[in-house]
């Protein structure tokens, strides 16, 4: 078990330090000059070289990308003279637009995504896995067409769509709630939950629908499996088996789309935080995207990398906890 | 100012809120009702104050799609920030009077005495600053305090500030800023409030210069390099509360602002709170609803194309629109260093075929654009463009075919045009139009942020482009050199003179008006060489953008700054029942 998690841990390392390089690789390439759009408009030769050189862009590719390297382990000293910055450990530098470090940043902007990940995670488990286990059991019934056509219908809706719904009808039409505005969970937990139900509801239909088909079929194949029908036929009452026996197992799969999910949109949720205006990481790098502020883009590419790879890691060691056939 | 900036933002938003909006807006077709009146329904509040005089007090609120790009004053260069920063935080030299109309384009005192003294021919001003002026920790602002702020300006740590002080202080060249402890010997401080520029050339618009908050004071203390753009130090009637970028800018009192000292500023609201990264429609939809502390919001980014017909249908709600000139001209420019547009005939065919009355609609309007038919704004004209070439709005494509003739292209020919994707409708327009005359245009759509990058290499780019230039302030100097000058030409990463027009007379005649020490002389001879160009056709002038703003209903003293890029004067903006504004 514990050589096994070593192993895994290894292979998250390798594969962030790959994700960098093509990352790195790709801004490099591209013809887009990070100093000249710094240095805005009328921008002489000899300024943009000086600019070019405080970024340290005027060096070669391996060296930009080992000192981004080692500066996530060790830190590193960044700008010269009065104006230097100390950028400590894990160092993912300075973004090129408002002069923030991308690691505060990130941190900053992370209880928002969270907040909004979690909350829609939550909702959209309780809907999605009662309505798919509902319409396995009774398959083929009235309910299971009723929910299943919902489902399909649910997740045809874009996400985008649904939002500029909901504003609509329950902000502008009914006035039943206020532009969403995020306020942290510690300052007042009750307004982050009434700011935050839109935004949870929008992403929550969508995640809800599949999960729903998902499960069903999932626990349709679970139920007609011979060990379920040994169990009933031990007598124990339906609830047990139903619970026990039937969704334990039927969970695995489940479990492997929600680890990686849930990574995602831990690293941000672009278009519903861009449509709400929470001010998480998904709107951060839509922001940096759009003004080509590579820091931040490679802040955002690795912190979304790491939770997926890390939820991922997450799934298979639940496995083992699931499921007891899985061991390590 | 070059228009990167706004454009790279509102294609950001553009992407979004083509995906966002489409369900429920219903409003296309906006501007067709506009298109045969002529009139411009926007008209009806520009240069006049919206709401009255404002009463002391209350919260502000600023509802915003974006940050500020900066606010450090030595790199502060997009227009409404500007305004902003030096309305708000940091005072410079001199500044813009407070005033709607023709009358903002006007220098007034500011930290200084007067509006400079200049000798040697213009090549040393000399500015006396006033007595009693703090921070906002109430220490004495100093002469020496603006020259260390311009020596900043110079440091490859703070780029994308305004560049004048770089192009006119003599002994400037290959300055890097006073990091390494060096020093700009132009810069003179004999005393504490005495400060002496030495220009390389005379420049009599200098006084407008020291508008840009390039002469704004940085006390040495407080400078943090790249950082002390998330926490300006202030010399303005507010200071920074909190500064959470791209979220919240809250501000609250300076109590070292002393407003005896302050001719311009009135400072009315006790707060003002800048909320960032909201929605463009739901800021619009806001506004108009105009509830709750929404009354007291005043909108940052302009109000959006499909957002005008729930302004303008509704009289209450026209009257809180403000729509100053933004004094950006937009135009085709043509590549005048190739076939076909090398030939005068050819371009003016352009000219004449073009429909700037569809140009126009596919911009958004009138009640968001004007016609243009001059090279700079109306504004520097003194407030209205002359029209010498008298071609009809919608264009003359029987005249553009005779053109055509005459330069030995009957049959027409093909050529193609880049545009911002944001432009693209304004692209149809034009391909529509001069395919008119025959001339087959093909659209090439580039994303926003790699726009200027495209358009800037005059190697691969296509013949035709179209972009346009905003003054820096209210003189030909900061216009026709900027896009007509052959010697501003880059073959990579070129910007402003877009039709890389190369003209020697041109040229001379440009340095004679530089030279020249009588201001009103200059106007005037900007205003004759803007007929001369146009006449040789180098760009085809199409249409000069507003800045709509829909203010709240609780909003008193607003109007478009028009020597802000009609941002509205934050020097004068307040609310009519402070107890309204809530929190």
């Amino acid at each position: 078990m514990i050589l096994y998690l070593g192993r895994r841990l290894l292979g998250v390392v390798g594969v962030l330090i790959a994700i960098a390089a093509v990352t790195f690789t790709i801004f490099y390439v591209l013809p887009s000059d990070p100093a000249a759009a710094a240095c805005g408009k009328s921008c002489s030769a000899e300024r943009l070289e000086a600019i070019r050189a405080h970024m340290g862009l005027d060096q070669p590719l391996w060296r930009q990308f080992g000192d981004f390297v080692t500066g996530i382990f060790t830190g590193r000293t960044m700008g010269s003279g009065p104006y230097a910055l100390h950028c400590g450990f894990p160092c993912l530098g300075y973004s090129y637009e408002n002069s923030q470090g991308v690691w505060d940043l990130l941190m900053d902007r992370l209880p928002v995504s969270a907040s909004l990940a979690l909350g829609a995670a939550v909702i959209w488990l309780l809907l999605g896995l009662s309505a798919g286990v509902v319409a396995a059991l009774r398959k083929d019934s009235l309910t299971d067409r009723a929910l299943m056509i919902g489902a399909v219908a649910a997740a045809s809706l874009p996400v985008y769509f649904t939002s500029v719904m909901l504003i609509y009808g329950l902000i502008r039409v009914a006035g039943l709630l206020p532009y969403p505005q995020y306020v942290p969970l510690g300052s007042d937990p009750l307004s982050w939950a009434s700011n935050l139900l839109l935004p949870w509801l929008a992403l929550a239909i969508l995640y809800a629908a599949m999960y729903a088909r998902q499960s069903r079929s999932s626990m349709i194949e679970t139920m007609a499996e011979p060990y379920i029908r040994t169990a009933r036929a031990k007598g124990l009452p339906r609830r047990t088996v139903v619970v026990k026996h039937g969704l334990r197992a039927g969970m695995t799969p489940i479990l492997t789309i929600f680890g990686m999910d849930l990574g995602g949109l831990l690293a941000g949720a672009v278009i519903t935080e861009s449509i709400f205006g929470l001010p998480g990481i998904g709107r951060l790098f839509y922001g940096a995207l759009s003004t080509g502020d590579q820091p931040v883009i490679l802040g955002v590419t690795l912190l979304a990398a790491t939770f997926i790879v890390v939820a991922n890691l997450a799934v298979d060691l639940l496995y083992a906890v699931v499921d007891p056939r899985v061991r390590y | 100012m070059n228009k990167r900036t706004s454009i790279s933002l509102a294609a950001a938003l553009m992407a979004t809120l083509t995906l966002a909006v489409s369900g429920c807006s219903g409003g296309s077709g906006s501007t067709g009702q506009d298109r045969n009146g002529g009139r411009n329904p926007a008209t009806g509040t520009n240069g006049t104050t919206v709401g009255g005089t404002p009463t002391k007090g209350g919260t502000l609120t600023v509802l915003s799609n974006q940050d500020f790009t900066h606010l450090d004053p030595a790199r502060n260069w997009v227009m409404g920030d500007m305004g902003f920063g030096v309305r708000m935080l940091y005072r410079t030299l001199v500044t813009y009077k407070a005033q709607p109309g023709a009358q903002g384009g006007e220098l007034i005192p500011d930290l200084a005495e007067d509006l400079g003294v200049s000798s040697n021919g213009a090549k040393t001003w000399t500015f006396k600053l006033k007595k009693g002026l703090k921070y906002e920790d109430g220490t004495p602002i100093t002469a020496a305090d603006v020259k260390y702020n311009v020596e900043r300006s110079f440091s490859p740590d703070l780029p994308g500030g305004p560049d004048y002080a770089a192009r006119y202080l003599a002994g400037a060249e290959g300055y890097q800023g006073p990091a390494q402890g060096k020093h700009l010997d132009s810069i003179k401080t004999p005393d504490d409030h005495t400060i002496v520029f030495e220009l390389r050339r005379p420049f009599a618009e200098f006084p407008y210069a020291t508008v840009l908050p390039t002469f704004a004071p940085v006390p040495k203390a407080r400078d943090k390099g790249p950082q002390y753009d998330n926490r300006p130090f202030s010399s303005g009637p507010y200071k920074i509360e909190r500064y959470d970028r791209d979220k919240q800018l809250v501000l609250v009192r300076n109590p070292h602002w002393d407003a005896k000292t302050d001719s311009v500023r009135k400072a009315y609201p006790d707060k003002v709170v800048v909320t960032m990264g909201l929605k463009a429609n739901q800021i619009d939809d806001r506004l108009v609803a105009s509830s709750g502390t929404d009354a007291s919001s005043v909108p940052w980014a302009k109000l959006r194309t499909e957002s005008t017909p729930k302004v303008l249908t509704k009289a209450d709600v026209r009257a809180r629109l403000l729509a100053e000139s933004s004094n950006c001209v937009e135009m085709v420019q043509m590549h005048t260093g190739r076939a076909p547009f090398d030939n005068v005939k050819v371009r003016q065919a352009v000219q004449y075929a073009l429909d700037r009355e569809a140009v126009m609609t596919a911009s958004g309007g009138p009640a968001l654009n004007e016609l243009a038919s001059a090279l700079m704004p109306g504004t520097l004209f003194g407030g209205k463009q002359p029209d010498t070439l008298k071609i009809p709005a919608t264009g003359d494509p029987a005249k553009a075919k005779q053109l055509l003739k005459e330069a030995g292209k009957p049959d027409g020919f093909a050529t193609s045009i880049t545009v911002s994707n944001g432009d693209k409708g304004v692209g149809e327009a034009i391909q529509q139009s001069l395919g008119r005359a025959g001339i087959k245009v093909t659209i090439e759509t580039v994303d926003a942020s790699a726009f200027y990058d495209t358009i800037g290499d005059t190697k691969n780019r296509t013949d035709l482009v179209y972009t346009g230039w905003c003054p820096d302030y209210p003189s030909g100097s900061t216009f026709l050199p900027f896009v007509f000058d052959g010697r501003y030409i880059k073959e990579k990463g070129n910007s402003g003179n877009h039709s890389l027009f190369r003209d020697q007379p041109t040229m001379k005649r440009m340095d004679e008006i530089a030279a020249m020490t009588d201001a009103q002389q200059a106007n005037e001879a900007w205003r004759q060489l803007d007929g001369q160009i146009l006449a040789q056709a180098p760009t085809a002038p199409t249409v000069v953008e507003r800045m709509p703003l829909l203010v709240g209903t609780n909003i008193a003293g607003a109007y478009g700054h028009t020597s802000f890029g009609g941002q509205i004067d934050y020097a004068t903006v307040g609310l009519k029942d402070p107890a309204k504004s809530g929190r």
